[in-house]
């Protein structure tokens, strides 16, 4: 038989390709997939067309019915609202609206904000994702539970309990402003506040999975070298988690950026003073388009620019 | 540099109860199987764990005491380790490997550096200063590692397991070297390895640990002849009985006897061991001079260079070392009841 199936010159079925007595060729697993190198006994299997015929070979997955119209639908859901915003941006005016003072104002303020509230987030951040990562402390796991809960507390919620925190009858706020005179709520620190509430958690769990995966193994060797605590954090721990800080830092600046309902309800929505640019886009939507559109676009061209940097931390085979 | 120390400590499934001590310029081999807590041990030497019991002391200086809850941390030690997995800080040179421990010491770097490149060239590797640990061979980085550690002068030096990772020829090469190095080396040395050989030629005490306990300590020639753990037994390639000596006969556990030379061990309970070479097989029961005649089943076969080593299971269980040509008269090969006769002789017993 397989003398006459070698004269056909090209071998047969389609449905997998079992050799006449039932084996299955291949390179062993049944699930592989036909090869068109045969098992050397001259048979060929064209199921998946020989490599080289078609240039590249296709996958051979086959999706359940009706996946792909639903997966078409999701991405198109996806990039309708990109879309839209880039055709129907003002483009001839752009310049203009993007350099009026408000705008400018509330871009000013915006990177002032988030960019401080990403160095508070690393000044405070670093040292508690270093405790959660490497000290067993009593109350580790109600600690961890709470740096995880402004990543599920709805923003606003977050506002309010600020306000209850901090503002001048708040828990802590009374306090602040007997001794001290301070007032936090409405002001741009206020502002800083409300974005570390809510942006310092992304830092803190990117730095404490680096961490995690990097190990003590390093800061063991350095610590029986000479090295104390400080100096092995400085010299060892930090170089070898920078990549771990550095997009950590990253997704805590544009979750900062885009911050609204923590901001407008505990700092307000003063321009020049707490006025960020989501909530400028939100105001300007009333009586401006064109400048919400504007800032709108910035603040894309942002998150584009953070997510093509950080593509290898989202998907890369790392 | 001498080291006493009482270890005690419980990790996780592990108890680890420990006596060791050791003189300036010794090399002591600590030999045991895996997770009998020779890396424990050697991490609690070091400070990376702490003792729940005992003291550590090297050179007159109390580094842990869990008793008086005083501890010097690792840092404050001198001691340098050599891991099995190399450990070089990634994000550096070798260079910069090997001047770590001296920078974080306060020296300038500059000198650090310079010290660095003695030591690498006498390992070496000068070539390589500037080459990151990922681009480095096996050998290369442990020869780097054992550089680190050296640079610094340290009271104590512990290899854990240090050729463990590397391959069959970089290993040859490293334990030569290894060797060189420790006979110039003035403190005391600690190497951790599950290899005899390692063992044999690089140390001048054994100690063997299994379980976490301590069952044998004593120079590599009396840890060979005189094994006192089946561990032990296997790795030197002996056959070990323990049982009760009376009148030149060791009786066993379930009763088999030992017929031995000397009458006097010194003491009831003993160790006997019987060197493979020494058992002979047959196939019918011999009648000779052999006092010690036993029948058994020849289970396996192990062939070993132009020796095959054949394991006997009975009431006496061996293994024998023959000739393959025996095996191929004997057909042991095809398994079955076998004779096994040892002269009293050779039957060495010593007290338990």
């Amino acid at each position: 038989m397989n003398v006459e199936t070698e004269k056909r010159g090209v071998a047969v079925q389609e449905t997998g390709s079992t050799d006449l007595r039932g084996g299955l060729i291949g390179d062993g697993s049944p699930l592989d997939e036909p090869s068109a190198r045969g098992s050397g006994r001259g048979r060929r299997s064209t199921a998946a067309g020989r490599p080289g015929a078609r240039g590249r070979r296709r996958s051979g997955n086959r999706a359940p019915f009706g996946f792909v119209p639903l997966a078409v639908l999701g991405i198109v859901f996806l990039a309708l609202p990109v879309v839209g915003m880039i055709l129907r941006a003002p483009w001839r005016e752009l310049p203009a609206d993007l350099t009026d003072p408000g705008v400018l104002t509330a871009l000013r303020l915006s990177l002032v904000c988030s960019v401080s509230a990403v160095v508070v987030s690393c000044l405070i951040g670093v040292p508690l994702a270093w405790l959660l990562a490497r000290v067993s402390f009593p109350g580790r796991t109600v600690a961890r539970a709470l740096v995880v809960l402004p990543m599920v507390l709805p923003p606003v919620v977050g506002g309010v309990a600020l306000l209850l925190a901090f503002g001048r009858n708040g828990l802590a706020g009374q306090w602040l402003d007997r001794a001290f005179g301070i007032t936090l709520p409405f002001t741009t620190t206020g502002a800083v506040m409300a974005e570390t509430f809510v942006a310092m958690p992304f830092l803190v769990v990117t730095v404490e999975a680096g961490l995690r995966s990097l190990g003590q193994r390093y800061e063991d060797a350095a610590s029986t070298l000479g090295a104390g605590r400080w100096s092995t954090f400085r010299r060892v721990t930090l170089p070898l988690i920078a990549p771990s800080l550095g997009a950590g830092a990253a997704l805590c600046w544009a979750r900062a950026l885009g911050e609204f309902g923590a901001t407008i309800t505990f700092a307000g929505n003063m321009p020049g003073r707490t006025q960020t640019m989501p909530l400028a886009v939100y105001v300007a939507l009333q009586n401006n388009v064109g400048g919400a559109i504007a800032l709108s676009l910035v603040l894309l061209v942002v998150s584009l620019t953070l997510l093509i940097a950080l593509r290898g931390h989202w998907f890369g085979s790392r | 540099m001498s080291l006493r120390a009482e270890i005690g400590l419980r990790m996780g499934e592990l108890g680890l109860e420990a006596r060791l001590s050791a003189e300036s310029g010794e090399v002591v081999g600590l030999l045991g199987p895996n997770a009998a807590g020779k890396t424990t041990l050697l991490r609690a030497l070091a400070g990376l764990t702490p003792l729940d019991r005992g003291r550590v002391v090297l050179d007159g200086e109390l580094l842990e005491d869990a008793a008086a809850g005083t501890r010097v941390p690792p840092d404050r030690r001198r001691i340098g380790i050599v891991f099995q997995d190399y450990r070089l800080f990634p994000h550096l040179s070798a260079l910069d490997n090997v001047a770590f421990g001296l920078r974080a010491r306060g020296m300038s770097r500059r000198e650090s550096r310079d010290r660095a490149v003695e030591w690498l060239t006498r390992f070496g590797l000068a070539d390589q200063a500037h080459v990151r640990p990922r681009a480095l061979s096996g050998g290369q980085a442990q020869r780097v590692g054992l550089a680190r550690a050296l640079v610094i002068e340290p009271r104590l030096l512990l290899l854990d397991e240090p050729l463990a990772a590397l391959d069959a020829g970089a290993r040859v090469e490293l334990r030569r070297e290894l060797r060189r190095h420790l006979s110039t080396f003035a403190g005391t040395c600690l190497l951790v390895t599950h290899d005899p050989l390692e063992a044999m030629t690089l140390a001048e005490q054994l100690v063997v640990l299994e379980d976490g306990r301590l069952t044998q300590s004593g120079t590599p020639d009396q840890v060979r002849a005189h094994p006192r753990s089946r561990y032990v037994a296997e790795l030197v390639g002996l056959n070990l009985f323990r049982g009760t000596a009376t009148d030149g006969v060791v009786v066993l556990a379930n009763g088999s006897e030992l017929v031995l030379a000397d009458h006097d061990v010194g003491s009831p309970e003993v160790f006997a061991v019987i060197h493979p070479r020494a058992v002979a097989l047959y196939r019918a029961r011999p009648e000779g001079s052999p006092r010690n005649v036993w029948p058994g089943t020849a289970e396996g076969l192990e062939v070993l260079g132009d020796r095959v080593r054949v394991r006997i299971e009975g009431p006496v269980p061996l293994v024998a070392e023959v000739t393959p040509a025996a095996v191929a008269a004997l057909r042991l090969d095809d398994g079955g009841p076998v004779w096994a006769s040892v002269k009293a002789t050779e039957v060495v017993a010593y007290p338990a």
